[in-house]
């Protein structure tokens, strides 16, 4: 039924696909989150690359679906409770830490003028 | 504008060593040192600094050959990577450049003229 290349079957592994590289994206930042030293991270990168790997040439669109969607329930599982995000990004240390004042505000300076008129 | 760009380069004075024969020559001034600036924000990257970089990181990925990488390379079709690859390389220039890219916006970035774009473009990159 779904062996013919409709538009309707690439628009859904387009999907599907597009669905695995942000599960992959996630999980390696949350391997980093968890492997800090290097040659464990690398060690528990190649593990998840194998992973991922292993069902590469799955044809089926309803197997692809189930996979990713267990992909995505152990990834959060997994998740790190206080990930290292980029301090000036949402989340991080340094958001909104120095905000932009509104505009239309000025600093007067009348140092040692205020009462002589 | 002179100024400011002249504020916003190094300054790197080089030795000469004059003989005897010529005249004094002309001290190039290519102007990289180590300029306090008193504003957070006020030195961006240039874009050769970016290019070198981003060349950089992309060559030293272990799947890649050095000697194909240029500017313009696409990363699935020139380089022959795979689409898992392509977010490794995403992920390795984040970390390079101390930015967080948003997944949408990762998930677009295919090749290295589209990474050094982004990266230059954007005002946080360090």
């Amino acid at each position: 039924m779904s062996g013919a290349t409709t538009a309707a079957y690439l628009a859904r592994r387009a999907a599907q696909k597009e669905r695995v590289r942000i599960l992959y994206r996630r999980a390696l930042k949350d391997t980093l989150n968890w492997a800090v030293h290097r040659h464990l991270f690398y060690q528990d990168a190649s593990d998840l690359r194998e992973k991922f790997e292993a069902n590469r040439h799955v044809e089926d669109l309803d197997t692809i679906d189930k996979l990713v969607a267990a992909g995505e329930a152990t990834y959060d599982k997994w998740r790190h409770p206080d990930p290292y995000i980029v301090p000036w990004a949402p989340g991080g240390s340094k958001f909104t830490r120095n905000p932009v004042p509104p505009s239309g505000i000025e600093i007067v300076y009348d140092y040692g003028r205020e009462n002589n008129d | 504008m002179a100024l400011r760009s002249a504020v916003l380069r190094y300054i790197r004075v080089p030795v000469q060593t004059l003989t005897a024969t010529e005249s004094k020559p002309q001290p190039q001034w290519s102007l990289r040192a180590s300029l306090r600036l008193f504003s957070s924000h006020d030195v961006h990257l240039t874009k050769e600094e970016v290019i070198d970089r981003v060349l950089d990181v992309v060559k030293s990925f272990p799947k890649v050959d050095p000697s194909q990488v240029t500017p313009n390379v696409h990363f699935q079709k020139d380089l022959g990577l795979d689409s898992l690859d392509n977010v490794e390389i995403v992920m390795a220039l984040e970390e390079e450049f101390k930015l967080e890219i948003p997944d949408k916006e990762a998930d677009k970035i295919d090749a290295c003229n589209l990474a050094i774009e982004y990266i230059y473009n954007h005002p946080m990159a360090g």
